[in-house]
């Protein structure tokens, strides 16, 4: 007896807390629990409860937002902490660089040759930009294959065509086939993977390395964490005061001596596509193209290479002579692609002032 | 709650300030390039004098020749360059190379005193401003002067991609002339590039295959004279030729020499049945490598020479086998669809280049020498016979196009599989075989 009136009670009770609080729970439970997380002062907890009054406005997260507001100014103020510093190291340097500018003025002429500078212009300002992402993976991605030929695009056009009947064209002429078959094989300097006899069977794989570029590509994601680093400010009235503040105060402590903020994966995406875009493999031997090279440089504040900076690093997959044909090869691309200096944001100097960057040629391997 | 959000914000916080406060360089990896022939500059050679003027013109166009032949690099033309050379020892404008996108810059000089010829040159890395390797000078003769410019735009070439050289070497083919059915077939040597050829035999007979030794002053070659195949080794400097003796009833084709130069491997049939053999050229004595009632035939030695690569059709269709060099036990390479057959060893070791014939069609393609990444380079009518260049980085093939006016040409390729090309003869040609780089 005593079980079964224990089990009716419990029954009962479960049964009519549900009556009360399950529908209730249901209704609300959300938004209750953000309201709590975010952080907000008593004037706006106030505010939100006298709006409870109507049950109307389910929009009330959106007031949430303005609070941020406040957040966001107090941000700035480890910011300006951080640039005037790097300023007063700018003066000091810019006397020798007019050692530098006489020889790129010189330069200077190149980019209106070349065809290539809009190409990399375009592509960074872009990715900084982050809400066009279609836009620039499209452009770079040709650059990637063959930079300035356009001329490739022509055997792509021959493939889709019926194989056999370019194939039989060649065969039958006799003299007339050769001349035919010179423009191919021309054409087919550039796109390097393709073989002749590639060429019969898979017109489709051209398609295949776009979606390469587009890892690369979420720029935003590092935006936030900046915004991060700033909401703590708000949590210092909040409660844990002395814990946090000591966090803060130890890791921003690092930060605020020679660094600026970080790089955004889209300002180092923008660096790594205007040097690959110069990173010419086509003249290295199969040898060097197992030859991982690592080549470190420096960079004036305009973006320039300093003289006699650039020096290998370290080298791995292949024999003293392949590496020095991959470092060549690779200081070519660095020193082909500055043009008038590299794109980097002025603000960041202490991040990019020496860069290394490791040359992988693995993806651009003859196997 | 709200503490355990706060702490989950510190962490955030600490994890975002540690990559904030980064020390070191900036580290990045760059794994896509570009593929493209790489833009050069070769202003004409400075003369020294009025009787060099004309040299030094034709050896800067071989060496241009040369490299954009090799489809890795791009001539830009005189009209574009801004400064000249008008002398060797002048200093380098790089600015004015740059300008114009020149990322390599080949400077000489030539100089001609009654018939000897000297040609210096220096190549620079433009954008670096620095000087690959250092000058270099050859001496020679003024008849020679093809063969100079060829080393001057090797040591370019080598320089530059680190691959090794092979403009300075000569192949040799069948020069073929006349319609199909009546064609004349004579022995032929000529530089690389199809410049200087000479004509080692008449056409009398019909020839086949030859095969250059690996000193290069020595061919072997396949002939029907006697109305059966017979093997012949000719001395190239004095073209004198003496058969090489096999049993008697016997025929014997598609000889190569050993990486010695002491032996050959060759096919031999007898009563039907075709088989490799090996001969000992000082001795003359040969020794049996394969016994199968299968074809066998195609040698090629690994340049170890411990290995011979071969074609058999001993499973049913002709595929490529490897065995010892002193026959043993041969381990089936390949695999795909189709025939396949004239395996060819690299240079290098690393390859092996063959004919395949699949759904009518001929490639010709490479294979790792376990038989694994297979490549087919080229796709037509007919491509067969491939051969190495010195440095095992381009085959030369011959293509037959189709039809009772069909004639052979010489093909070239990367490879890649770029830079396809036909190597220019004065008449159809088959049957390449490329020899060493001249000394």
């Amino acid at each position: 007896m005593e079980t079964g009136t224990k089990i009716s009670a419990i029954a009962h009770v479960s049964l009519i807390s549900w009556a009360l609080f399950g529908g209730t729970f249901r209704s609300e439970p959300l938004p209750m629990a953000v309201q709590d997380v975010s952080v907000i002062s008593a004037e706006q907890f106030a505010a939100m409860t006298a709006q409870r009054e109507a049950p109307e406005l389910p929009t009330d997260p959106a007031e949430l937002q303005p609070p941020a507001e406040p957040d966001e100014i107090d941000t700035p103020d480890p910011t300006p902490e951080e640039l005037p510093e790097p300023e007063p190291v700018t003066q000091p340097e810019p006397e020798p660089e007019p050692e530098v500018e006489p020889e790129t003025v010189e330069i200077s002429p190149e980019p209106e040759l070349i065809e290539q500078p809009p190409t990399l212009e375009e592509p960074e300002p872009e990715v900084a930009a982050l809400p066009v992402p279609p836009g620039p993976e499209a452009e770079p991605n040709p650059a990637d294959k063959i930079a300035p030929e356009q001329v490739a695009p022509p055997p792509p056009e021959a493939k889709p065509d019926d194989i056999e009947t370019p194939a039989v064209s060649l065969d039958e002429g006799a003299e007339t086939q050769q001349e035919q078959q010179d423009q191919t094989a021309l054409e087919e300097t550039a796109p390097e993977i393709v073989t002749e006899a590639e060429e019969v069977d898979n017109p489709a794989p051209r398609t295949s390395p776009r979606p390469r570029v587009r890892p690369n590509r979420p720029a935003p994601t590092p935006e936030p964490e900046i915004t991060e680093t700033t909401e703590p400010a708000p949590t210092e009235p909040a409660q844990n005061e002395q814990a946090i503040n000591d966090a803060l105060a130890e890791a921003l402590g690092n930060g605020t001596e020679p660094s600026g903020p970080p790089l955004t994966s889209g300002e180092k995406d923008g660096l790594r596509v205007a040097v690959s875009q110069c990173w010419n493999v086509g003249s290295l031997s199969t040898d060097a193209l197992k030859t991982v090279v690592v080549v470190a440089f420096s960079l004036t504040r305009d973006g320039k290479v300093v003289d006699g900076s650039l020096r290998m690093v370290n080298s791995s997959g292949g024999s003293d002579a392949s590496a020095k044909q991959a470092y060549q090869t690779a200081r070519r691309a660095i020193l082909r692609c500055v043009r008038d200096g590299y794109d980097l944001p002025a603000d960041k100097y202490a991040q990019w002032k020496d860069i290394e960057i490791t040359f992988n040629p693995e993806r651009m391997r003859i196997k | 709650m709200m503490k355990l959000l706060t702490s989950l914000l510190v962490g955030l916080t600490l994890l975002s300030t540690s990559a904030y406060a980064q020390s070191g360089p900036l580290r990045l990896e760059i794994d896509e390039g570009i593929i493209e022939p790489m833009p050069f500059a070769v202003p004409n050679f400075v003369p020294d004098g009025p009787s060099a003027a004309q040299y030094a013109q034709d050896i800067s166009r071989v060496v241009v020749s040369d490299l954009t032949g090799t489809g890795l690099f791009r001539e830009i033309s005189s009209d574009a360059f801004i400064s000249r050379v008008s002398s060797f020892e002048a200093e380098v404008q790089f600015p004015d190379w740059k300008a114009i996108n020149a990322q390599a810059l080949v400077t000489g000089a030539v100089n001609v005193s009654g018939k000897r010829l000297t040609v210096r040159f220096r190549v620079w890395d433009v954008f670096s401003g620095q000087e690959l390797g250092n000058g270099l000078q050859f001496a020679g003769t003024t008849d020679g002067w093809r063969r100079m410019a060829h080393k001057v735009a090797d040591q370019v070439y080598t320089r530059i991609t680190g691959e090794g050289a092979y403009f300075d070497s000569r192949v040799a083919f069948v020069s073929e002339s006349g319609p199909k059915d009546q064609r004349r077939k004579r022995l032929a040597i000529m530089d690389y590039d199809g410049a200087n050829v000479q004509y080692l035999t008449d056409s009398a007979a019909i020839v086949l295959a030859p095969r250059f030794s690996p000193t290069g002053d020595q061919l072997l070659y396949t002939s029907y004279e006697t109305g059966q195949p017979r093997i012949y080794v000719l001395d190239v400097g004095r073209v004198k030729r003496q058969e090489l003796k096999t049993q008697e009833g016997t025929m014997s084709f598609s000889p190569r020499f050993s990486p010695d130069g002491r032996s050959i491997v060759y096919s031999l049939t007898q009563g039907g049945n075709t088989d490799l053999w090996k001969m000992d050229l000082a001795s003359g004595q040969s020794v049996r490598l394969t016994n199968t009632p299968a074809i066998e035939t195609a040698p090629s030695y690994s340049p170890d020479g411990s290995r011979i690569v071969f074609e058999s059709d001993r499973s049913g269709t002709p595929q490529l086998y490897i065995m010892p060099a002193n026959g043993g036990e041969a381990t089936r390479i390949s695999f795909g669809q189709g025939r396949y057959g004239t395996p060819v060893w690299s240079p290098r070791g690393d390859l092996i280049a063959f004919t395949k014939q699949n759904k009518g069609r001929f490639h010709i393609g490479v294979m790792r020498t376990d038989g694994s990444e297979e490549r087919l380079l080229t796709a037509s009518f007919l491509d067969e016979g491939p051969t190495w260049s010195p440095n095992g980085r381009v085959i030369m093939f011959t293509r037959e196009t189709q039809g009772a006016s069909g004639r052979s040409t010489l093909y070239s390729v990367d490879i890649s599989g770029r830079n396809l090309r036909p190597v220019r003869t004065p008449d159809g040609g088959s049957d390449p075989s490329w020899g060493p780089l001249q000394n």
